[in-house]
């Protein structure tokens, strides 16, 4: 399998400084089970999951902790055994209080028993396949965290042709899924084809960026072999090509229509790191209790790529990287351009926890925003053909009629407008609240 | 001067008055639009602010839904009780005084007594200030500062001192846009003529909330020992009940946590108004800082 | 044929009745705050300009000229033009309630508005014959429609960009409009 250069390539995007030399050459290492794990409930798009245990009960790993609550949410399964210390709330990486379990290992980390995996997929039952997904508790770990089952489960009207594995990781900082293509090749491009399989999608296209030459080959080879209708991508290195739409465009040259999903045009696109949990899902029967996160930034001792369980306080992460050797500044869940900055280390890690970044004092700044003076670079940078300042203006007017009617509902919120305007002016800030309340404003007009 | 000039002259005027008059006539019964008086007369009675206090799009809107819908007619808070007396006339409806109400925000915590959390570099709107890591404020509870209630207001009554918002009750025509608009409901509608409230929200526990600000309620319960029932409990968060009179006044010195305080101007002299007080938040006038960049 | 686009053009442009001739300036200022209701407004005013060219003209030369009545000239448009206006307050509130509803007091005041006087007299003073008549008055209110709408995209944009206090409102807006004139201008020397 030899990879070829994407045909296409987005409009817009920009250059950030990438730094991913910093945990590039770091293989995974796995972290030894902290003395008190925090499971969220609300690790996922949608409803959050509903508590099944209660404070005292022992629980053995890979217990359902958590039930799918409605039909967009994904079960909680304990990373490990142990006891219920509390069922409570707590502040997430989100900012917003959810439920939580927190669990004290027994050191024993025994799994529950009879999980067993579905060895023969190629002539499996695909509904039998998506069960295992959602039983595992599978989302997507690129970061939005679209509860798996329910993107494998497309309706029949909207016919699947095209599968897309994402292992662009545009954001700076971030190896995790570098590092998981270098050393889990095989594994993923299992996990690929039972997905291909149950989407029942004819091309499968592996995209990477081409600043991850060593994933490219590495996927070459656990590739040899395969059919023709499966092909390895190469991106040109530009924020945001993981963004789905854009990859979509960049593979495939099919644009997603405004408000509408990918698979309106047929195409699914999965994260590497989610290709791997169905694969550990559907061979080895395992309900996805780690993950791998980048523990990155000038001031950490020794950046890492960090497999842990899922509900790690952000603090025990820090102190197995070696802890800090200069200031920090801003402390960021996730990646620069997307991820949240954190008031502190309470958190702990999700499923969707792709990296914890710490920044120097001299890598950030505290920005005074200025008027816009209608320069034109957000206009350039954004992919998705938005005008970010007008509508921030327009959003700032509380104009959100005007706003809506020049499509503010399909900001993918990465970033690109406010990393490109000169007068730093918060323009991803405007749209995320501009969305959110032309959404509330739709839904009360729903209800009426 | 030819008399035949002045019949001429107004002749030909009066006829072309006479044909656009009928013209217009013509059209105003075959195109007439079948519309309630009363809804007309009613928009003349209310206030005309539009302030959507009433819960409805504006003056025009609620007027129809009293008279077509039968909605309630003592909803216009900017309109007071005159407006109340002319509806309830015109609905031939009995008029049901109501007490004004004025909005009090349920927090004293500025930027000396309660700290931040964090520096937040962003959009000066509490709500987006709220989205981030919850908010900059150490207490969650806490009024942000950023005049996200300040901007709705309709008739300017709300000021920033120190960081934290503070209603002026003589201008607030109680239209509740601000309690709408806090996203951490801190402001409440209390009627005009009660001056003694609980200015804290936060419903953490004593140890916490100390830490957090230095004007919170703690969860004693003195106000209840010495103030009996005008106060309630809710989990660690005394309440003010409204409906009972302070009698013992020294508990606005006494609170552990000085978090009962008597302040605004009132209308109706009620015993606890008896002396005007210029303690807390009211009527002096201070730099506004709507811009609460930290 | 080319004096047609040269009235046009003269009318739209160069004379354009609200930039140039300062007529019309109430419902410029007080229906420009959004798009919407401009639109409604420059709707209404392209009709009533238009008829009442069309009918004026007849009433100057068919009536009050042969009777001699040019004095009365004034008094006979205002009396049609307000007939109109009524006719059309009429209609709209009929067809369109909720553009009725937001024009709001602007619409009778297209009675005592001076660019439809204005034209009216304009069309008498020039001398004009019945068909360059309607097509003055059309193109004049074409005029008063481009101006209207320009000037509505900048107030809309002015409102968001959060002129400095003592300017904000009626203040930045006949700045503005100023500034517009002035820019106008510059079409002075297309049509001599």
């Amino acid at each position: 399998m030899k990879a070829t250069k994407a045909k296409f390539k987005f409009d817009g995007g920009i250059h950030p400084a990438y730094h991913k030399e910093l945990a590039r050459d770091r293989a995974i290492e796995t972290m030894p089970i902290p003395a008190l794990l925090r499971v969220s409930m609300s690790q996922h798009l949608g409803a959050p999951a509903k508590p099944l245990v209660k404070k005292g009960d022992t629980v053995k790993r890979g217990q359902c902790i958590g039930e799918a609550a409605g039909f967009i949410s994904a079960a909680v399964h304990a990373p490990t055994s142990g006891t219920i210390k509390e069922v409570g709330t707590a502040p997430t990486a989100m900012g917003t209080s959810a439920a939580f379990i927190a669990i004290e290992p027994d050191g024993e980390d025994a799994w529950i028993e009879g999980l067993e995996g579905i060895a023969d997929w190629q002539n499996a039952d695909t509904k039998a396949l998506i069960a295992k997904v959602a039983a595992a508790g599978i989302a997507g770990m690129g970061g939005a965290g679209f509860p798996t089952n329910v993107k494998l489960s497309p309706p029949p009207d909207k016919p699947i042709d095209t599968l897309i594995l994402n292992g662009a990781e545009c954001e700076p900082y971030l190896t995790a899924d570098h590092r998981l293509m270098v050393e889990h090749a095989e594994q993923i491009w299992t996990g690929c084809q039972i997905v291909r399989k149950v989407l029942g999608a004819k091309h499968v296209h592996i995209a990477i960026e081409d600043n991850k030459p060593e994933a490219i080959a590495a996927m070459e080879q656990a590739m040899e072999g395969a059919d023709d209708d499966a092909s390895i991508s190469i991106l040109k290195t530009e924020y945001p090509q993981g963004a789905e739409k854009q990859q979509i465009y960049a593979t495939t040259g099919r644009e997603v229509p405004s408000g509408g999903l990918p698979m309106d045009v047929g195409c699914v696109v999965e994260n590497v790191g989610t290709t791997l949990a169905v694969w550990d899902a559907v061979v080895n029967g395992k309900p996805l209790t780690e993950r791998v996160t980048t523990v990155t930034g000038m001031p950490v001792s020794e950046p890492k790529n960090v497999l842990g369980r899922i509900g790690i306080p952000y603090s025990d992460l820090l102190d197995f990287c070696g802890g800090l050797k200069a200031d920090v500044a801003k402390i960021i869940s996730g990646g620069p351009m997307m991820g949240l900055a954190q008031p502190g280390l309470d958190a702990t890690t999700t499923k969707t926890t792709s990296g914890l970044l710490f920044l120097a004092p001299q890598e950030t700044q505290t920005f005074r925003s200025m008027p816009c003076i209608a320069c034109g670079r957000c206009v350039g940078a954004c992919p998705m053909y938005l005008v970010p300042a007008e509508l921030s203006q327009m959003l700032e007017a509380e104009d959100y009629e005007a706003a809506e009617e020049l499509n503010v509902l399909d900001c993918i919120e990465c970033g690109c407008c406010a990393f490109a305007c000169p007068a730093h002016r918060p323009l991803v800030q405007h749209m995320k609240q501009g969305k959110s309340k032309v959404m509330l404003k739709r839904r009360q007009a729903q209800k009426k | 001067m030819d008399i035949n000039n002045i019949l001429i002259t107004s002749g030909a005027i009066g006829g072309v008055g006479l044909t656009c008059g009928t013209a217009l006539a013509l059209a105003a019964k075959f195109l007439a639009v079948k519309e309630d008086p009363r809804v007309e007369a009613m928009d003349e009675i209310l206030p005309g602010a539009n302030c959507g206090g009433c819960g409805f799009a504006g003056c025009a809107d609620y007027a129809k839904a009293v008279v077509l819908d039968g909605a309630a007619i003592n909803l216009c808070a900017p309109g007071g009780n005159e407006v109340l007396e002319l509806i309830a006339e015109a609905m031939g409806q009995e008029a049901s005084a109501e007490e004004k109400r004025v909005a009090v925000v349920m927090c004293a915590g500025d930027s000396e007594k309660a700290p931040r959390k964090h520096l937040y570099n962003g959009v000066a709107d509490c709500t987006a200030a709220a989205a981030v890591a919850g908010g900059d404020k150490l207490c969650k509870y806490g009024c942000l500062g950023y005049g996200s209630c300040a901007r709705v207001c309709p008739s300017g009554a709300i000021e920033f001192k120190n960081g934290v918002a503070i209603v002026h009750p003589d201008l607030c025509i109680s239209c509740s846009a601000c309690v709408r608009a806090c996203p951490r409901n801190l402001i409440k509608m209390v009627p005009v003529s009660k001056t003694i409230h609980v200015v804290c929200s936060s419903k953490d526990k004593g140890p916490i909330v100390k830490k957090a600000c230095q004007v919170g309620c703690i969860g004693c319960r003195m106000c209840l020992k010495l103030a009996g029932d005008a106060f309630e409990m809710e989990g660690f968060l005394a309440l003010r009940n409204y409906d009972i009179p302070v009698e013992n006044e020294l508990i606005v010195e006494k609170c552990p946590g000085k978090c009962i305080v008597k302040c605004g101007a009132s209308e109706a002299p009620s015993p606890e108004a008896t002396e005007p007080t210029p303690s807390e938040p009211s009527t002096e006038p201070a730099e506004a800082t709507t811009e609460g960049q930290t | 044929m080319i004096s047609y686009v040269l009235i046009v053009i003269g009318a739209v442009l160069v004379n354009n009745f609200v930039l140039t001739r300062f007529l019309g300036i109430c419902p410029f200022l007080g229906v420009s705050k959004k798009l919407g209701t401009a639109l409604g407004m420059c709707g209404a005013v392209i009709f009533v300009m238009t008829a009442a060219s069309a009918v004026t003209w007849a009433l100057q030369h068919k009536i009050l000229n042969p009777l001699g009545l040019g004095y009365m000239q004034t008094i006979a448009f205002i009396l049609v033009i307000a007939s109109f206006v009524q006719l059309v307050d009429i209609a709209m509130k009929k067809s369109a309630p909720k553009l009725h509803g937001a024009l709001g007091i602007f619409l009778p005041l297209i009675t005592t508005n001076c660019a439809v006087m204005g034209v009216a007299v304009l069309n008498v003073q020039l001398k004009y014959s019945f068909i360059k008549a309607v097509v003055f008055g059309f193109a004049a209110s074409l005029g008063f429609a481009l101006a209207l709408i320009i000037f509505t995209g900048l107030r809309e944009k002015i409102d968001r960009a959060n002129p400095p206090r003592a300017f904000q409102g009626v203040a930045i807006a006949l700045v503005t409009a100023g500034l517009l004139s002035l820019a106008f201008m510059g079409f002075a020397t297309l049509v001599k």
